[in-house]
C-alpha cells in the first residue's frame, strides 16, 4: 500500500464508494435517452452512483440553469432554457423503465416565469398519479417567492410529500441564501400543512457552514412551530473554489446526537449523517418505523 | 488487461486529483476492492477494482489531476490466473 497520502483527504467518513456496474449505467443510460436533467449530476451529488445502483435519481425539471445564485450550489446560473413540454411524459417514463415506487420532484428555482414553473411541476406529479396511482410522489420545490397560489398549485397535483429546504440557521442566510427568506421558507411549510393536512411536510439542513448546536437547535424549533414533519440533516460540501468553503467537517457521532435531538423535538422521521442530502433514500421514510408515531 | 478509468463525478466536473494508491504494481485485488482514492472540489470517492487481478500498473502517482474517462490503471486477470496455475503446480509437487 502506498504511503505518501497527500494531505487533502478528506476524513474517512466522507469517502464515498463509487457504485459504477451494470445497473447504475443502465439507469444514465435512460436519463439520458429521455433527456432529463437529475440534480444528482447537476449538483455533483456524492450518492450518484449508489443511487443509480439502486436504478434510484431525482428529477429536476425546468431546465438545467437557475435564476438564484445561492453560495452552496453548483447547478448553473443564468438565463434559464425554455420549458420542455415533453419532460413530464418522460419522466412518467423514467418512472416505468426505472420501476421507481417513490418519485422526487425538484427544480431548478425560475423566478423569471410568472409562476415560477408551478404549472409544470403539478402537470409532471398528475401525470405520475394517473399513470402509477400506487407511486409515492415528493416534490422538492424552491420558495415560488412566497406566491400562494404557486404553492398552492403544485399541492393540488396530489404530491404525498412536500419537502422546501430551510438548507440553514437564520444566522447564515444572507451569506448563503442571498436571495431567499428563512421565515419565507417556514411559512411555506405551514401552508402546506395548515391547508393540506393529509400532504407530509419535509425540510432538510446542511451543516458544517459554521453554525452552532444552539442554532441548529433553534431552527428545529422553528421547523416543528411551522408544522414541519420530516427532517434530513447532511454535511455540507463546497462544490467548487467558487463556492462557500466548508466551515467544518462534523463528525457521525454529531449527526446521530442531531437525529435524537430532532426526534425528541417531535419531528415525525429525521434523517441524520453526512451523506444524507434532501432526497437521498427518500423511500425509507414509508418503510422503516423510525419515529414514535406513525408516519 | 482490464482498465480502471476515472469515472464520470458529476456535472462539468472534469478532473479530480489522485488522493491515495490503496495498492502498489503488483498486489493482488478483489473485484470491487478500493483500488485508488479521488478528490474532486467537493467530494472524495473510492474507485473499486472493476475485475480481479493483479496491478499490472499504476499509471499516475498520488497528487497527480487525471481527467474523467483517463485510464490510470491495468489490472492482469491472466496474471492471478497464472498465479493460480504456479500455485497448483506447487501443490501437485507435493504429492
Amino acid at each position: 500500500m502506498s504511503s505518501n497520502a497527500v494531505s487533502t483527504r478528506l476524513p474517512s467518513w466522507l469517502i464515498k464508494k463509487i457504485y459504477r456496474n451494470e445497473i447504475s449505467l443502465e439507469t444514465k443510460e435512460i436519463l439520458k435517452s429521455l433527456k432529463l436533467n437529475t440534480v444528482c449530476e447537476s449538483a455533483r451529488c456524492p450518492n450518484m452512483w449508489e443511487c443509480f445502483s439502486k436504478h434510484r435519481a431525482t428529477f429536476m425539471i425546468l431546465g438545467d440553469i437557475c435564476t438564484r445564485n445561492c453560495a452552496y450550489c453548483s447547478v448553473k446560473k443564468g438565463l434559464p432554457a425554455r420549458i420542455e413540454n415533453s419532460e413530464p411524459a418522460n419522466i412518467v417514463e423514467a418512472v416505468g423503465r426505472l420501476n421507481l415506487k417513490h418519485v422526487v420532484i425538484t427544480s431548478v428555482t425560475r423566478d423569471d416565469l410568472e409562476d415560477g414553473g408551478a404549472a409544470h411541476f403539478a402537470r409532471t406529479v398528475r401525470m405520475i398519479k394517473k399513470m402509477y396511482s400506487g407511486v409515492v410522489v415528493e416534490v422538492l420545490t424552491p420558495d415560488f417567492q412566497g406566491d400562494i397560489d404557486c404553492i398552492r398549485q403544485v399541492a393540488e397535483s396530489g404530491p404525498d410529500i412536500f419537502n422546501h429546504n430551510i438548507e440553514t440557521v437564520t444566522r447564515l442566510y444572507r451569506q448563503v441564501r442571498p436571495q431567499a427568506d428563512y421565515f419565507r421558507s417556514l411559512n411555506l411549510l405551514k401552508f402546506i400543512k395548515d391547508n393540506y393536512p393529509g400532504i407530509y411536510t419535509k425540510s432538510g439542513l446542511m451543516v458544517g457552514l459554521g453554525e452552532n448546536r444552539d442554532e441548529l437547535e433553534s431552527t428545529f424549533d422553528d421547523l416543528i412551530a411551522h408544522s414541519c414533519d420530516i427532517l434530513t440533516i447532511g454535511q455540507y460540501l463546497s462544490p467548487s473554489r467558487n463556492n462557500i468553503p466548508v466551515a467544518e467537517y462534523i463528525h457521525p457521532d454529531e449527526f446521530k446526537y442531531l437525529e435524537k435531538v430532532a426526534f425528541e423535538k417531535g419531528f415525525l422521521y429525521v434523517m441524520s449523517g453526512p451523506f444524507v442530502r434532501s432526497s437521498y433514500n427518500a423511500d425509507q421514510v414509508f418503510s422503516k418505523n423510525y419515529g414514535k408515531k406513525e408516519v | 488487461m482490464f482498465e480502471v478509468v476515472v469515472p464520470d463525478l458529476g456535472a462539468d466536473v472534469e478532473k479530480a486529483k489522485i488522493s491515495f494508491w490503496h495498492y502498489d504494481e503488483g498486489d493482488k485485488v478483489e473485484k470491487n476492492d478500493d483500488v485508488v482514492e479521488l478528490a474532486t472540489d467537493k467530494a472524495t470517492f473510492n474507485v473499486p477494482a472493476p475485475e480481479s487481478g493483479i496491478i499490472a500498473e499504476l499509471c499516475v502517482k498520488e497528487g497527480d489531476e487525471v481527467e474523467v474517462g483517463e485510464v490510470i490503471a491495468f489490472i492482469d486477470e491472466e496474471a492471478e490466473e497464472l498465479e493460480l496455475v504456479e500455485e497448483d503446480e506447487e501443490e501437485d509437487t507435493n504429492f
